[in-house]
């Protein structure tokens, strides 16, 4: 397993921005004028204490939370100013890997991937439905359980899964919701090392959620540091490692 | 003073829940109308409602026919009216408690597991998932178990009453002598439309404040398992409560348009 | 389960449902001769008597058809539509007659058609209007039939006292239930006497008492005794007493005479009807017996007030005293 961090990513065209973005429960100021911008064919770490608002965050990229302002641009969208339906085309291109998985229980492995399959892309043939299914399945290592319930699957396999469910309309931006929680590290390990095969295989952009500082070493081209709501530090994981603020030092203890 | 506090402050929230609920079942009409149509996830609920329901709405509504044969029949002799018998149980059952007592059963086993299936969807964020995946969860999920239990119920409770008036011609049949022709054709002859008509349209609002309900507390629901718990407990409660609600309501219309 | 499996079941379950509600429906609508062909008649009546909308109609007491209708036209007429099937229509002809009856003493109610008994070819057709014919409601009877009850049990009650005494032969009564007069005058003198007879005893043992009193000591009512006026007086009362007294003995054996005739008499109300001599005895005599006792009443009253105190004399004194006064 590649364990040395990765350089900062060259390219630099931008295909999700957040600038200034403000968010309040009540009087608990979740965001305080957060800005972050991810380039394409990178992975973006977004760490964070518990409860500092990462996933407050991610859900107002996805439009599940509304923010109170600031601007959010997906691929040149603004994605304020979208209908609804437009806003579930853009959906489409953005993969979400759920913190505890979120398959649904109701519903086979087969009949969770084919979820998203029927209702974007409905010409295609129950053939190639088919085989889209086996292929995600396969590239996560699961072709087996194509028929067993989500409930029958051990915790990593879930996670898999649903990995597979995130990639099976080849997103253009992954988001990992604390992709290895709950996970024991062997199990973290391996899907720290499918979200970098992700990486090269798809060219995607990822935007990672996560405390973990392993996985954060592993996975990012850099990394951000939400403190406070705010973009509070930048950069790659050596330059923040190696930091002097005792608050960045916290981290990657 | 603190006690009347408390009291007022359960009135208000009980008020607001109350308007929540509405707000709730206005979105459903609104989602409802406007396509897409989750047809094949309509029908799985049907399925799921309507078959897996069916035996225990059979096995209660034939007891219900036997026991109400049974417990009636003295009073009736008593009178030397035992010839009303098939007339008094289909007229009774028909109008009121196969609807009632069906429509508890299927709140309890319908409403319920509404309850908590979607306050589990909802604590382990598979219905963000839904919706990130581009799909309206509300859509998928809560217009199409509302409108299969509106649609079940009504199926649910004319079979039920069916089986509750063989279970009642059983024992007749074999207390009274009287044959299942003769049973039967007593029952359509004391039977009106003014009997049936009111008391299966009040099943469709059962049914509807059914799955309203269910929904409502299971897509609502807190986070943690035992926000799911209460979902699924509350969803029964609240869903009887209306129930009878909705009976009363339904009766005192009929009332003023058949009398 | 697979797509298709779990499609077919629910559709096998929603056919059931609909299937059987289908069926109720049509039943009832059968009942209620919502289909099929029908032939539309009417008839004008006083009163319906609580006829509804969806009542039966029944041709010889088979149920053919239902109300469908009811309109007042005017006061007296109450004109009701009736649908009746096409098939039994064909038997029905222009001369029937429908009448309002009730279907059992609890039943609703029902518009029975009942075939004339003049013959005739043709058959009824939509929009006849055929006679109608009232009947006396059942609510009616059961008024009549209670009233009837009630008279009935009156008299079997009478007829049971009547029975009761002459079997216990206490004849008089029986005999002369018809005479109401008689029986009256029998009924007071009997108790007439009973009160004379008590007073007559009371009466006699102050009298007994206040003569020994006279006799032993020398009072106010020896006093009393050397009043000539009063000893003329007490005089008559004593008379009078015996007098009644004698009567009364008269009378008791008259009567106990009557009532051993009566007793050996076979059928005493055969004999009083018959033997209407008789019955007039037995009226002279009780009038008697009546008078008898009322002036004995009228003697013991006097005595009392002679004797308890001198109120009596004094007023009669009084009055002599004012009768002399006015004569002067």
């Amino acid at each position: 397993m590649n364990s040395k961090p990765k350089p900062a990513f060259a390219s630099d065209e931008i295909v999700l921005s957040i600038d200034t973005l403000f968010k309040a429960f009540g009087d608990n100021k979740v965001l305080n004028g957060f800005s972050l911008h991810l380039k394409k064919g990178e992975n973006l770490v977004l760490m964070g204490r518990s409860g500092s608002g990462k996933s407050v965050l991610i859900k107002c990229l996805v439009g599940l939370i509304k923010p109170d302002s600031g601007t959010i641009e997906i691929s040149g969208n603004n994605i304020a100013d979208l209908e609804q339906k437009e806003m579930d085309e853009l959906r489409t291109t953005i993969g979400f890997l759920f913190q505890g998985s979120a398959l649904y229980d109701s519903m086979t492995v087969r009949e969770n991937l084919e979820f998203p399959l029927r209702r974007h892309t409905k010409k295609l043939s129950q053939n190639e439905i088919e085989e889209l299914v086996f292929d995600t399945l396969e590239s996560v290592g699961l072709k087996h359980t194509v028929d067993l319930m989500p409930a029958e699957l051990s915790g990593g396999m879930q996670r898999r899964i649903a990995l597979a469910r995130a990639l099976i309309l080849k997103p253009k931006i992954i988001i990992y919701d604390e992709p290895t929680t709950g996970l024991d590290p062997i199990t973290s390990k391996e899907i720290i090392e499918l979200m970098n095969n992700i990486q090269e295989q798809y060219q995607t952009s990822s935007l990672i959620i996560t405390h973990d500082v392993d996985c954060a070493r592993v996975v990012s081209n850099r990394i951000i540091l939400l403190l406070d709501g705010v973009n509070y530090a930048e950069g790659t994981f050596e330059e923040l490692s190696s930091s002097k603020d005792e608050k960045i030092k916290a981290f990657f203890k | 003073m603190a006690d009347k506090k408390s009291f007022l402050k359960n009135i208000g929230s009980f008020f607001e829940e109350v308007g929540d609920l509405s707000r709730f079942a206005g979105r459903f009409f609104k989602e409802a109308v406007s396509p897409p149509f989750e047809f094949r996830e309509l029908l799985k609920q049907c399925y799921y409602m309507g078959n897996k329901s069916f035996f225990l709405v059979a096995v209660t509504g034939f007891i219900l026919g036997v026991v109400f044969t049974l417990q009636t029949r003295p009073t009736l002799e008593e009178f030397g009216a035992v010839a009303w018998m098939p007339s008094m149980i289909s007229i009774s059952i028909v109008r009121e408690i196969g609807p009632v007592i069906i429509a508890l059963i299927c709140a309890g086993r319908i409403g319920s597991s509404i309850g908590a299936e979607l306050g589990s969807m909802k604590v382990t964020e598979q219905i963000d998932a839904m919706e990130v995946s581009g799909t309206n969860p509300f859509k998928f999920l809560v217009v199409t178990r509302i409108a299969a239990t509106t649609l079940m119920i009504p199926l649910l409770v004319i079979l039920g009453d069916f089986i509750a008036l063989i279970g009642s011609a059983i024992i007749e049949n074999m207390k009274g002598d009287v044959s299942f022709q003769l049973y039967f054709n007593q029952v359509f002859d004391a039977l009106k439309f003014s009997d049936l008509m009111p008391a299966t349209v009040k099943t469709f609002f059962f049914g509807f404040a059914i799955g309203l309900v269910g929904c409502y507390k299971g897509y609502n629901s807190k986070k943690g398992t035992a926000g799911v718990g209460k979902a699924s407990n509350s969803a029964v409660v609240y869903t009887s409560m209306l129930l009878f609600i909705i009976d009363f309501i339904a009766v005192f219309v009929s009332d003023l348009f058949y009398s | 389960m697979s797509n298709t499996a779990q499609n077919f079941r629910l559709g096998l379950f929603v056919f059931a449902g609909v299937f059987i509600f289908i069926l109720a429906v049509y039943f009832l609508g059968n009942r209620q001769n919502l289909f099929g062909d029908n032939v539309r008649i009417s008839s004008v009546f006083k009163n319906v008597n609580g006829l509804q909308m969806g009542n039966n109609v029944r041709f010889a007491g088979v149920n053919v058809g239902t109300v469908r209708g009811i309109t007042i036209l005017n006061d007296t007429a109450i004109n009701v539509d009736m649908l009746i099937s096409e098939k039994t229509a064909q038997l029905i002809k222009k001369n029937a007659l429908a009448t309002i009856t009730s279907d059992g003493l609890v039943g609703s109610m029902i518009v029975n058609i009942i075939p004339n008994d003049i013959f005739i070819e043709e058959r009824i057709e939509t929009g006849d209007t055929i006679s109608s014919i009232s009947k006396i409601a059942t609510a009616d009877m059961l008024t009549t039939l209670n009233t009837t009850n009630e008279n009935a049990a009156l008299l079997t009650q009478d007829l049971l006292r009547i029975t009761n005494a002459i079997n216990k032969g206490e004849g008089v009564l029986g005999a002369l239930i018809k005479d109401e007069a008689l029986l009256d005058d029998v009924k007071k003198s009997l108790s007439n006497l009973q009160q004379t007879t008590q007073t007559a005893k009371t009466s006699m043992f102050e009298l007994n008492r206040i003569i020994k009193e006279v006799n032993f000591d020398d009072n106010i009512a020896g006093l009393l005794l050397k009043d000539t006026v009063s000893v003329r007086k007490l005089a008559t009362v004593f008379d009078n007493l015996e007098t009644s007294s004698k009567e009364i003995e008269q009378l008791t054996k008259n009567l106990n005479a009557f009532s051993e005739t009566l007793k050996t008499n076979e059928g005493i109300l055969n004999y009083a009807l018959h033997d209407t001599i008789a019955v007039k005895n037995l009226d002279a005599t009780l009038k008697n017996a009546e008078e008898a006792s009322e002036r004995l009443n009228e003697n013991m009253e006097a005595l009392k007030h002679n004797f308890l105190f001198r109120g009596y004399f004094r007023k009669l004194e009084r009055q002599e005293a004012r009768e002399e006064r006015r004569q002067n």
